[in-house]
């Protein structure tokens, strides 16, 4: 890992080492983590099928209840419990082989800024969870809203989905790797990574249950929500990306 | 009494015991901190003694 | 607490906040008990709902249900301030330690967690028994209550993380992380929570203003119950900085 992201050899009129620039560092290390992923599917597959599991959890949990329930009301919700148990899971695994393959020291040898290691494996967390939402809200659909006619708004959810995730993956990374070296490292990560993602669970579901019932007005809260998680984003990305290089170096 | 004075005064006596509780339990909290600060104290203490003899142990030999 | 601002020392036992903490915490107590008798004897209460008719108490015309409830409120308001101000030393501490990776001032950043987790759980009692008796209902999803709760999970979860780490230095870098996060995101849960419209839930609409006798009474117990804060702040540090010595002696004499 470290050697093939070493320093370029330039060959004019001399031999000059050239430092790669930080953006270079950057896709080298995301190509790493989306290449090791592509390999073994591991984080994807383990993912989804964690996905369905919930879904079908709540198929067990749900039939009880009448048809006429307001399952368009309760969606939003359902779906937000979805995303934050499947990417408990993932992000719990994102640093599993790293640290296994003793491959974070390898990184961690490399002369570059830290931050540089927490917006790659960010980038390639919030890559993960996208591509398991793509596979999972259709699903979701497919088992639970397909009784119902969710209003002509259904598609805006997109926004909340995208907004909430990068801050997911965001302050799950930073969460995720000061959990690799505790005891019990699996439960510690939900124990921090719930409290904290509270407020911007609390404004997703709610800009995401505006735009699938589409009541008047749903315009409204959507957009309060959305500037409010966006702001959560922007706040807690920058916080973890500054105290990212206490963490990883600790 | 006549009926607007006990309808003044008709949610004092069932809120007695809330407010009673609040307050207890509250001060018990701050007590049971204090209380284990105390035997942190006293634990500290006593391992202070373990200390004294182990140097004179040493010493004296 | 605030010694290590003006000065580049340590905090240690035994400094100037040591010397003055049992007078604070006497003067503590002593205004904490002014407030609480000034709360029940002194402050007018708090007029609920309109009664059919009017009533003279005391002189004065009486046409609500009176509610003792309120009376919480002078402690319930106190504790959750100081609560706050004990996770700012905590936040404020954990910046300092990261700066100077001295582990003392780990040492302090714990503490004043310690005691931000008392009285945030001093908070949610108060609070809890009051939203009992005044919405019938032991629990409810408003802002405040959920905020509080989120800052209580956040707290027991700082300390379960410390109790998984082995190591001192990691556990004390880990925490200071854990503890501004922490205070970074307090403040956001709030704004959320308060500013989401939630479609099940009324806003709890509070009466604005605070008549003038309503106010001192509250300064008493703000004043009371910081001070007593303080000084079980300083009395655990003492505690906690004797049990490091002892530690200290114990593995030099092991040598």
């Amino acid at each position: 890992m470290a050697a093939e992201k070493g320093a370029t050899v330039r060959t004019a009129g001399g031999v000059a080492l050239m430092k790669p620039s930080t953006f270079q560092q950057y896709k080298t290390l995301l190509r790493k983590d989306l290449e090791q992923e592509f390999r073994t599917k591991e984080m994807l597959t383990s993912m989804g099928i964690y996905a369905l599991l919930v879904i079908i959890v709540y198929g067990a949990a749900l039939a009880q209840t009448s048809q006429t329930t307001d399952i368009l009301q309760m969606s939003g919700g359902l779906l937000w419990a979805l995303i934050v148990f499947t990417s408990l899971l993932g992000l719990n695994r994102s640093f599993a082989h790293e640290k296994e393959q003793g491959c974070l020291e390898g990184i961690l040898l490399v002369p570059m800024d830290r931050s540089v290691v927490f917006l790659a494996k960010a980038t390639s967390n919030l890559l993960f969870l996208l591509v398991v939402e793509v596979v999972a809200v259709p699903l979701f659909y497919f088992f639970f809203l397909t009784t119902t006619t969710p209003s002509e708004s259904f598609w805006l959810l997109v926004v909340p989905l995208l907004v909430g995730t990068v801050g997911v993956a965001g302050i799950g990374t930073l969460l995720s790797t000061i959990t690799i070296n505790t005891r019990g490292k699996d439960v510690m990560l939900a124990v921090l990574f719930i409290p904290l993602i509270f407020p911007l669970l609390y404004a997703c579901v709610s800009a995401t249950t505006a735009a699938i019932v589409g009541a008047e007005g749903y315009a409204d809260v959507m957009l309060t929500s959305l500037a409010l998680a966006g702001g959560y984003d922007v706040i807690m990305i920058l916080v973890s990306w500054v105290l990212y290089d206490f963490v990883i170096s600790a | 009494m006549n009926p607007v004075l006990v309808e003044i005064y008709s949610t004092v006596a069932p809120s007695m015991p809330f407010i009673i509780g609040a307050y207890a339990l509250m001060w018990v909290a701050i007590l049971v901190y204090a209380l284990i600060i105390m035997m942190g104290f006293k634990k500290a203490e006593k391992q202070m003694a373990v200390l004294e003899e182990a140097l004179a142990e040493q010493q004296v030999k | 607490m605030t010694e290590t601002k003006k000065t580049p020392k340590l905090p240690e036992a035994g400094q100037w906040p040591d010397r003055i903490a049992p007078a604070v915490l006497v003067a503590g107590i002593v205004l904490s008990t002014i407030g609480f008798l000034l709360a029940f004897l002194w402050a007018s209460p708090v007029n609920g709902a309109a009664v059919n008719g009017v009533e003279m108490i005391g002189g004065q015309m009486v046409t609500n249900v009176l509610l003792l409830s309120q009376k919480i409120f002078y402690f319930h308001m106190p504790v959750a301030i100081t609560s706050f101000a004990a996770l700012g030393f905590a936040g404020y501490y954990a910046v300092r330690f990261l700066m100077t990776k001295n582990r003392r001032f780990d040492t302090c950043s714990k503490i004043a967690m310690e005691v931000a987790l008392l009285f945030v759980v001093c908070t949610m009692i108060t609070g809890d028994l009051w939203t009992r008796f005044e919405w019938g209902v032991w629990w409810t999803w408003d802002p405040r209550l959920t905020t509080y709760l989120i800052l209580m999970l956040i707290i027991i979860a700082y300390f379960i993380l410390r109790n998984a780490i082995d190591e001192p230095e990691r556990r004390a870098t880990y925490g200071a992380v854990l503890a501004i996060i922490a205070l970074v995101d307090v403040p956001i849960c709030f704004m959320v929570t308060r500013l989401i419209p939630s479609s099940i839930h009324p806003v709890v609409v509070r009466e604005g203003g605070m008549s003038g006798d309503m106010g001192i009474t509250l300064m008493f117990c703000l004043a009371g119950i910081a001070m007593v804060g303080f000084a079980l702040y300083r009395l655990r540090f003492r505690q906690v900085r004797l049990a490091e010595r002892v530690e200290a002696l114990k593995e030099q004499l092991e040598d």
